[in-house]
């Protein structure tokens, strides 16, 4: 049996950024390499389903010495620690499969081509790792590492603003990072393991003391909800969507933001199950105000990327919401919203493009009538909408009725807060079709060279929104990966929530 | 072989058709009407056949259901989501009335929808998909289900609503029908919510076992049941356009007269009063509950009557008149649980679905007749019209077939449910004087039908030509026929009261009817209240007589002095609603969206900002090598810790 399986996910992709970045002016041969080495991680994805046990835990493990010190007297290790778990596998799923469609999407890239694919794969290598890491001290590099590719993506893909918007990304997210670094530090200190490994410090991280989780709950709350978003940490995200590129978007949206709420469940609620209890309504009332604020945020937008950027800030409130209930249930929830989100929001942002480049804007009030004259784009985009607004038999629905489900057993009838952003979601959505895509054309642009879809976006999105309805469909395909860690979760958190109660 | 366990394939079939539809649609003859109209042949064969056999059997197990379910989702280890099919009487007489139409209304839009080109194929493939979530709503086995396939319907009428989307109105439209009931839907899906949660389950018959066995169940939540109803019922107010959510149902008339007549008429705006007859199990436990249906029936029922008195559009008479026959429906469902509470028996049940079953028909029919007269004349305005029924006679007759069982005129089919309805609301009376009132509404409201159906049929057909008919002719033998077999139907389908052992005694709640034919015309005969509703329909067909074809009672007059003039102008403001819902997103919500926006740029990003900058500042004069923003931004996380442990403090309790 091979061994190296999740090696090759971060080999392949970084080998084949390397390989796209030399070929210089020849973008053509860049993006053949950029489709070959996006599709056999994605291909070797779909094989480690195959061979996946389900409620297996972690699998596919590898684990190599990479460095060995000493810090003073205590001599510690930094492994090269990979594996997979049923949280992890469909977001390395995810990973594969939107880098590989966010590759064809950009087809026609004029600028710097070889650069930008390789920067796609680069990113895509970074997540990966993240997903994967089963060191902290591997996990913060790739966690850190994938700031890298995003900022040269806006810094020189961007639009007007990129300098501001890139600059505010990198150093924002960064800076919140360092928190989050404090944190794994007091992590590795308070449990003297003498190693990084995560399954190590996990077996001793809950017992430390209540006030030193808060602490250190606060430091790792801050890198992922900065990440996430969250309001009041979620400025530099519709800044650095508006001005990167249509790929850039899609990849910042659709899988880096998932490294936040991933970071939370993976790492911040199994370490500090104390804490987590503790931050419970804090937890909720952020996720609150994150999705009612984004909703009517959503409602003020004009551009309608940033409009779609906003969204991402409520579905990603979502996973807070659910992953605030500490149920099984809710954690169930959150991982499937950050799925779903995923193939969601890379539809919207694709759709987006497209209309930047045929219509040359993506201002709402110049838009209008675009369906006479591109009835395939705006055929997608509907999809897209329909299920961002949570539309039965789309994949978005799946999570909303599953949060709010978890929410109202958590929290009972504070479900309403909540609750009246759905009417406001499809408020936004519908009137923006209503004044981009429907309605007389527009005479407010010339719009003599609109084109429909050309046939690599066709190819994309109309590959993503099959996999909107599919997974919509059939849930059960990705949320039974999920139901066994937070089982396991949830279960090791009440056991926490019954002795504090003695206390 | 046993036909019931293939019903799920009903729903099944239309969604083939879309999908073939949808990819090879442009390529086929009238843009794949054919296709749509084999599938909904087929699932209308599937569907009678099926409802014959459910109908058909012992009478000992009349509310017994066949059902057949599999798991879908398994949330936790105790919550587990399962799709299915749930088959007894009611779903019988729905699957029935639902296919016919579906089928008519489908062979009739190639007449109606010939000249519409390219769109063709989105338009039959949109009302595969609807027929797809009518079907899947009747045959569904549990409450997630059902809303699964009552929120696709929702998507098919947004999007019919808006097949003209190139023309603002019905964009628009579109946007209001969609949003209005998706408020309805919130209030449904959270109902849906607490039920799952108190009852760890949301199968029909788990939840009707449990109600059935034991009504007094202490162990169980009953007041959250009653929340739980109470929203669900939001949700049907919603869907069938019940007040205060009835304002999208006449703007819904921008989509294209057979849309109007499948989806807003006879099909799923019925999907409300369904859903609360479904539930009734449940909602015969909580008697509070039905009071406010039925009180919001008999309210709805004389409210949107009354803005279809003075109304000139053809098609907005008609959906003002489907609110308040709607409203009928809630109003016997909600006066016949009441009974059932406090007396033991639910007349209204039968009532309020035998009204269904025959507006379907008659409602179905008047619409697909206006569909022709708009075909022939090119506008919708009724003041454009008038002497129509010599140029097309089948239509004219067909329309006053419908006329006059809508108006309740015996022996045409409104005229049986009616009565039913009406009685039974009286009867209800005895455990709460409360109905008597919600029963003088009924009948006045039935004295308005009478006279604005009739209104609306003399303004068309009668009198002097109008100015928008002059080359106005026949529709042809596609739409005509369907037309002379609804009128058949529309006529006819009151009489399924005796055929066999009558409806009452297929189609009830609790237990049945048990009363002969001839036992049963004898009741309803000898009853003044009888005579009394058809006396007050009579009066209002001869008030519209004389008002709009002799022209010898002028109601100038009255409009023109003042009070009669602001009352003919709220009524033609349809109440100021739509300036209420337009006021709240306008003057309430976007202003709130517009000051988030200023509050996110200029308070939270200018924190952000400004800090940055300060800091910026003290870094150069700090140092002229270094830019500080490193630090900046440092700080504004750092001002940002402070405020979650504030906040964490306030609200954890640190």
């Amino acid at each position: 049996m091979f061994d190296y399986w999740l090696t090759m996910l971060i080999l392949f992709p970084m080998l084949g950024a390397i390989l796209a970045f030399m070929m210089g002016s020849r973008t053509n041969w860049a993006r053949a390499i950029a489709v070959a080495f996006s599709a056999i991680p994605l291909v070797i994805t779909l094989f480690l389903f195959t061979q996946f046990n389900m409620g297996g835990g972690m699998q596919f493990e590898e684990q190599y010495v990479w460095i060995s010190t000493a810090l003073g007297d205590k001599a510690f290790t930094i492994y090269w620690s990979l594996g997979v778990d049923g949280l992890s596998l469909p977001m390395v799923l995810l990973t594969t499969l939107v880098t590989f469609i966010a590759v064809v999407f950009s087809w026609d890239v004029s600028k710097r081509g070889s650069q930008y694919f390789a920067l796609l794969l680069a990113m895509n290598a970074g997540v990966m790792g993240v997903f994967m890491s089963m060191d902290y001290f591997l996990f913060y590099i790739f966690w850190e590492f994938t700031l890298i590719p995003m900022f040269f993506l806006i810094a020189i893909w961007g639009g007007p603003r990129k300098a501001y918007s890139s600059i505010k990304f990198f150093i924002y997210t960064h800076v919140a990072s360092l928190a989050m670094l404090l944190s794994i530090f007091a992590l590795f200190f308070e449990a003297s393991t003498g190693n990084f490994l995560m399954k190590d410090i996990a077996q001793v991280a809950p017992n430390i003391a209540k006030d030193l989780q808060l602490m250190i709950f606060a430091g790792l709350f801050i890198g992922f909800a900065v990440k996430m978003p969250v309001v009041p940490f979620h400025t530099w995200l519709p800044d650095a969507h508006v001005e990167a590129p249509t790929a850039g978007s899609v990849l910042l949206a659709a899988v880096m933001l998932k490294m936040g709420a991933y970071g939370l469940i993976r790492i911040a609620l199994p370490n500090l199950p104390v804490a987590a209890l503790e931050f419970q309504m804090f937890m909720f009332a952020i996720a609150a105000i994150s999705i009612v604020y984004a909703t009517f945020a959503c409602l003020a937008q004009t551009d309608l990327k940033k409009m779609v950027a906003f969204s991402s800030v409520g579905h990603m409130g979502f996973v807070m919401l659910g992953i605030a209930t500490l149920t099984p249930l809710g954690l169930t929830a959150a991982s499937f919203q950050m799925f779903a989100h995923g193939l969601i929001t890379a539809v919207l942002f694709m759709a987006c493009g497209v209309i930047q480049h045929s219509a040359g804007t993506r201002e709402i009030p110049l838009l209008g009538g675009l369906a006479q004259k591109m009835p395939n784009l705006s055929a997608f985009m509907m999809i897209g909408f329909m299920a961002s607004l949570g539309l039965p038999s789309l994949v978005g629905f799946v999570s909303e009725f599953a949060t709010f489900l978890a929410t109202y057993q958590a929290f009972g009838m504070l479900v309403w807060v909540v609750l009246i952003s759905v009417p406001l979601t499809a408020a936004y959505h519908l009137w923006a079709m209503q004044r981009s895509i429907f309605g007389p054309l527009t005479d407010k642009i010339d719009t003599s060279h609109l084109y429909d879809v050309h046939w690599y976006e066709a190819a994309a999105l109309g590959t993503m929104c099959l996999l909107l309805l599919v997974f919509g469909v059939f849930p059960g395909l990705i949320w039974d990966y999920f139901s066994p860690y937070a089982n396991e979760l949830a279960d090791l958190i009440s056991s926490f929530a019954s002795c504090m109660g003695v206390i | 072989m046993d036909i019931l366990q293939y019903a799920w394939l009903i729903p099944l079939l239309p969604v083939l058709g879309f999908i073939i539809i949808g990819f090879f649609g442009g390529r086929m003859k009238e843009g794949g009407a054919p296709v749509a109209i084999i599938a909904a042949a087929s699932a209308c064969v599937l569907s009678i056949w099926v409802g014959i056999e459910i109908l058909l059997r012992d009478l000992a197990t009349p509310d017994e259901a066949f059902v057949m379910q599999t798991t879908w989702l398994q949330l936790t280890d105790d919550l587990t989501i399962e799709f299915g099919i749930y088959l007894d009487n009611l779903t019988a007489m729905m699957l029935i009335f639902v296919s016919i139409l579906i089928f008519l209304i489908f062979v009739y839009s190639i007449g109606y929808m010939h000249e519409e080109g390219a769109r063709k194929r989105r338009y039959y493939a949109e009302v595969c998909l609807f027929a797809t979530g009518m079907f899947g709503l009747v045959v569904a086995s549990n409450y997630l289900e059902m809303f699964i396939f009552w929120e696709i319907m929702g998507l098919c009428s947004y999007l019919l609503i808006g097949f003209w989307n190139h023309r603002p109105s019905a964009a628009s439209a579109a946007k209001k029908a969609f949003l209005v009931t998706r408020v309805g839907d919130v209030m449904l899906m959270t109902g849906i919510i607490i039920l799952f949660i108190e009852f760890g389950d949301l199968n029909y018959t788990h939840l009707f076992d449990r109600a059935i066995v034991d009504p007094s169940m202490g162990t169980l939540p009953w007041d959250n049941l009653q929340i739980a109803m109470l929203l669900i019922f939001g949700g049907a107010i919603g869907k069938s356009a019940q007040f205060p959510l009835h304002d999208w149902l006449p703007d819904a008339m921008e989509g294209p007269t057979t849309v109007s007549a499948l989806i807003h008429a006879a099909t799923m705006v019925k999907g409300g009063v369904y859903l609360v007859a479904r539930s009734f199990p449940l909602y015969v436990q909580v008697p509070d509950v039905l009071l406010v249906i039925a009180i919001i029936g008999g309210v709805t029922a004389i409210f949107a009557a009354s803005m279809a008195l003075n109304n000139m559009n053809i098609k907005r008479v008609l959906a003002y008149s489907t609110i308040s026959q709607l409203a009928y429906m809630m109003l016997a469902l909600g006066a016949g649980g009441y009974a059932f509470y406090y007396l033991g028996y639910a007349d209204g049940y039968s009532a309020s679905t035998f009204h269904m079953f025959n507006h379907a028909f008659f409602k179905a029919l008047l619409f697909l007749c206006a569909g022709s007269v708009i075909h022939a004349v090119g506008t919708e305005d009724m003041r454009k019209m008038g002497g129509l029924s010599r140029k097309m006679k089948v239509t004219s007759i067909a329309m006053l077939v419908a006329a006059l069982s809508i108006s309740g005129i015996p022996p045409f089919s409104g005229f049986w449910s009616k009565d039913e309805v009406l009685a039974s609301v009286w009867n209800a009376a005895e455990a709460n004087s409360m109905f008597y009132l919600l029963w003088a509404l009924g009948a006045i409201t039935a004295f308005m039908t009478a006279f604005y159906m009739f209104r609306l049929w003399f303004m068309t057909f009668a009198g002097e030509e109008g100015e928008a008919c002059k080359h106005a002719h026949e529709s042809p033998a596609s739409m005509a026929g369907p037309l002379v077999v609804l009128a058949v139907f529309a006529f006819s389908s009151g009489f399924a009261l005796f055929i066999g052992d009558g409806f009452l005694s297929r189609i009830f709640f609790g237990h049945a009817h048990d009363i002969t034919s001839m036992e049963l015309l004898g009741e309803i005969f000898t009853d003044w209240k009888t005579y009394l509703s058809v006396g007050l329909a009579v009066a209002g067909i001869v008030l519209a007589y004389y008002m709009y074809v002799k022209r010898s009672v002028n109601v100038d007059n009255v409009i023109t002095s003042p009070g009669g003039a602001k009352v003919y102008k709220t009524l033609q403001q349809r109440y100021y609603f739509p300036q209420a819902f337009d006021g709240i997103g306008l003057k309430v919500i976007y202003p709130v969206a517009k000051v988030v926006d200023y509050f996110d740029k200029n308070g939270i990003d200018g924190i952000v900002n400004g800090v940055s900058g300060s800091i910026t500042g003290f870094g150069r004069r700090l140092s002229k090598a270094q830019t500080g923003n490193v630090h900046n931004y440092a700080a504004v996380v750092i001002a940002g810790l402070s405020v979650i442990l504030i906040l964490a403090y306030l609200v954890g309790g640190l």
